[in-house]
């Protein structure tokens, strides 16, 4: 069991039991405890009704962000690929969606349909794009400006067969849920309980599933995991299936909620998707709750004392702030862990 | 004794020939477009492409009825809603031949042309849009307006608030915008001319247009339970930020006033119905019981597609006093025609309308000096370029459909 990299000290300073607790509480035990703290602080200077509206609005932001960053950082994980083209991957498994109901089909069942067209465009891509160049070992860079300038194909295609007009899903986005002095839309209740019990799943899929535990291995050297007889070409395939799927899954619940969407929607967000799963430790699920989370509520907590013009802003600004702390994100490790 | 009278015939021939007037070349026009077909204001593009078509054709046809040699044609571009994508629209118009360019609608689009290329080859610039910010720049003559400036609209939101509420003395308005121009000037000015009303602001909430989530800028705007919601926003915008306004529970609709971005026909199917049922608005107004008016509506429906939207008759107007201006150029050369802009907007010359476009085109044609009255009203454009004309509409949604509830001069 190696000591984590959040060790501080050596044993003969401090009294054994603060620093064998700082030692042993994971990251995430201290982000939950700062969240709680300043959720209180917050409460005693504004009052619980405003309070408690900003942090359930922060949860809503922190379900859009989680769920999209998911695959991305799946990907990244895997197959150390800063895939740009996320964004557009999101906007085209929704505007497959959009396409599918307009033929009558109801939403549910034509949100599965965008999922699959999604991920069998995430396995084409990869077969045609990424492949070759892994075999030709490009470099990170190179590959980022393909990503990139696979972004601009898709977005356009998009735009191309679909019109560049403002779109909408049709689902009543004005119903909401009231408790006591606090509301909450019921789509954005769905989106975020989805998105929870996605996160959930895929953590729970890389730890204990055997498909899981391929992927972590590819993920830590692809080389040995190739030796130990692991066939890294479906692992990688199933990573991409599983990272076009959940994309289009977050585009399509976010375009549900939010009411109207356009082409350039998925690039629109692709920031805070990496905000968030940066923020999170790249390359770990969890690590995109995780930053969800840290980015949504320090943007709508910010709404309580600045303008709201400074929100984005802001956002950022403690994005920066919590990667100075901590370097490799709050479930970083020195290699990507998934 | 023959070759001397031949040699005498020849001069004497050649002498009368010479002295026929020239006849002028005939002046081929051609009108640029800058147009939002993609964007967030796109819901403007295709009824402004149309206003410009339909003004060229009615004045190609009045021009060949007036016996003057000029015809124009019109092309257009994409600005995307965004100041690059439109400075290269401009370019690529621009290099086709245009000699005037009608649009764009968004202010840091116009600012944008302008700096980059239309003030350096002293192309005249007719935008829709309405911020004072892009009274700004030192355009050198080249940007003209037809749609009556924010700092008037500003005074039109005031009067439309007054209107509802009685008198602003003591009433709440809580301003809400998109953080750009548009929204920060009009807000400001309102603001100003508010509370010298003796009314109080709440606010001003500002917002990002591509974030995720407006729940926080809508709890702000509806707090307190204001007089009265100031609501300045684009169509595509307001969709996600009605329904959170309308998901906080406190929101009513018929408190709400919008500005002209938020003026259409027909209530868009993707903004919630109970964000915007018994909102108020105001837009520059046209005056419909014109004969102008009827002409340009007749125009307007033979021509099929869109409906009227806002400011559509402001970019006809744009059009027909570009191509007076050409015809009393005698050229296509852009800056001709920016000297001749005011010639064809003398106020205190004869007036002339839609109605005798082909005698106005005739009067031009011959140097006289006219005051052209277009759709949209008298121009009279002030030093600046911008319009002294102040006629706005203040209009209801009711059943989801604009109805204008009456016309007032802001100005007043």
């Amino acid at each position: 069991m190696r000591r984590s990299d959040s060790s501080l000290g050596r044993g003969g300073d401090a009294p054994p039991f603060a620093s064998a607790l700082w030692r042993r509480t994971p990251p995430i035990a201290w982000l939950a405890i700062a969240l709680v703290l300043i959720g209180l602080m917050l409460t005693a200077v504004v009052g619980p009704t405003a309070a408690g509206q900003a942090t359930l609005n922060g949860l809503v932001g922190a379900g859009y962000f989680a769920l999209g960053a998911v695959g991305l950082t799946l990907v990244y994980g895997v197959l150390r690929l800063v895939n740009f083209a996320h964004g557009d991957m999101l906007t085209f498994g929704t505007y497959v969606t959009l396409g599918v109901t307009a033929l009558g089909v109801p939403f549910w069942p034509s949100a599965a349909v965008g999922m699959i067209v999604t991920a069998l465009l995430a396995i084409l891509l990869d077969r045609v794009i990424w492949e070759p160049m892994r075999r030709a070992r490009t470099s990170t860079l190179q590959l980022f400006l393909v990503a990139t300038g696979l972004a601009l194909v898709l977005r356009y295609s998009v735009q191309f067969f679909a019109g560049s007009q403002v779109r909408t899903v049709g689902l009543d986005t004005t119903s909401s849920l009231n408790f006591g002095p606090w509301h909450l839309g019921t789509l954005q209740l769905d989106v975020m309980l989805v998105g929870l019990a996605t996160i959930l799943l895929t953590g729970a899929g890389l730890r204990y599933t055997r498909l899981g535990k391929e992927m972590r291995a590819v993920a830590d050297n692809i080389a040995l995991a190739e030796v130990t007889g692991i066939d890294t070409r479906r692992t990688i395939r199933a990573t991409w299936l599983v990272a076009g799927g959940l994309a289009a899954l977050a585009g399509i619940l976010y375009a549900a909620s939010i009411g109207t969407i356009n082409p350039n929607f998925g690039f629109t967000i692709l920031l805070s998707l990496f905000a968030a799963a940066v923020l999170g430790g790249i390359g770990n699920a969890y690590g995109a709750l995780a930053g969800g989370v840290v980015i949504g509520l320090s943007q709508e907590w910010s709404t309580l004392f600045f303008n709201t013009r400074w929100k984005p802003a802001i956002g950022f600004a403690i994005l920066i702030l919590t990667l100075l702390l901590m370097p490799r994100g709050i479930f970083g490790r020195k290699k990507a862990r998934l | 004794m023959i070759r001397s009278t031949l040699v005498g015939v020849a001069l004497v021939a050649s002498l009368s020939i010479a002295s026929i007037p020239a006849r002028a070349d005939p002046v081929n026009l051609t009108i640029g477009k800058l147009l939002e077909v993609t964007g967030p204001l796109s819901d403007t593009g295709p009824s402004q492409d149309k206003a410009v078509k339909i003004a060229v054709e009615y004045a190609n046809e009045q021009a060949t009825k007036a016996g003057v040699a000029i015809q124009a044609k019109d092309i257009g571009a994409d600005v995307q809603g965004d100041p690059q994508a439109a400075l290269s629209a401009a370019r690529s118009l621009i290099d086709q031949g245009a000699s005037c360019l009608i649009g764009p609608a968004i202010t840091p689009e116009s600012i944008a042309i302008a700096n980059g290329v239309t003030i350096q080859k002293r192309v005249t610039i007719w935008p829709v849009g309405t911020s004072m910010r892009l009274r700004t720049i030192k355009d050198e003559g080249t940007i003209f307006r037809t749609v009556p400036p924010d700092s008037l609209q500003a005074l039109a939101l005031v009067d439309a608030a007054i209107d509802k509420l009685g008198t602003a003395e003591g009433k709440v308005a809580s301003v809400v915008y998109r953080n750009e121009p548009y929204g920060e000037g009009l807000a400001r000015d309102f603001s100003a001319a508010w509370q010298a009303k003796g009314g109080k602001i709440q606010g001003p909430v500002v917002f990002d247009p591509a974030q995720a989530t407006f729940d926080s800028e809508a709890g702000q705007t509806v707090a307190n339970n204001p007089d009265a919601y100031i609501i300045i926003d684009y169509p595509d915008t307001y969709a996600k930020l009605g329904a959170a306004l309308v998901r906080t529970g406190k929101f009513d609709p018929t408190k709400a006033f919008v500005a002209d971005a938020l003026a259409f026909s027909t209530v868009p199917n993707n903004i919630p119905p109970q964000a915007i049922e018994g909102a108020r608005g105001t837009r520059g107004g046209t005056p419909t019981g014109t004969d102008a008016y009827k002409i340009f509506d007749d125009l307007w429906q033979k021509a099929g597609g869109v409906e009227h939207y806002s400011l559509d008759a402001n970019s006809f107007d744009s059009a027909t006093l570009c191509f007076l201006a050409a015809a009393a150029a005698k050229s296509s050369d852009p800056g001709a025609i920016t000297d001749h802009v005011r010639a064809v907007t003398t106020p205190g010359a004869q007036k002339y309308y839609l109605s005798n476009l082909a005698d106005a085109l005739k009067a031009v044609d011959s140097g006289q000096k006219i005051d052209y009255v277009g759709v949209a009203g008298a121009f009279e454009f002030a030093a600046n370029g911008d319009p002294t004309v102040s006629l706005f509409d203040i209009f209801e949604y009711q059943q989801g459909k604009l109805v204008v509830l009456k016309q007032i001069d802001a100005s007043k």
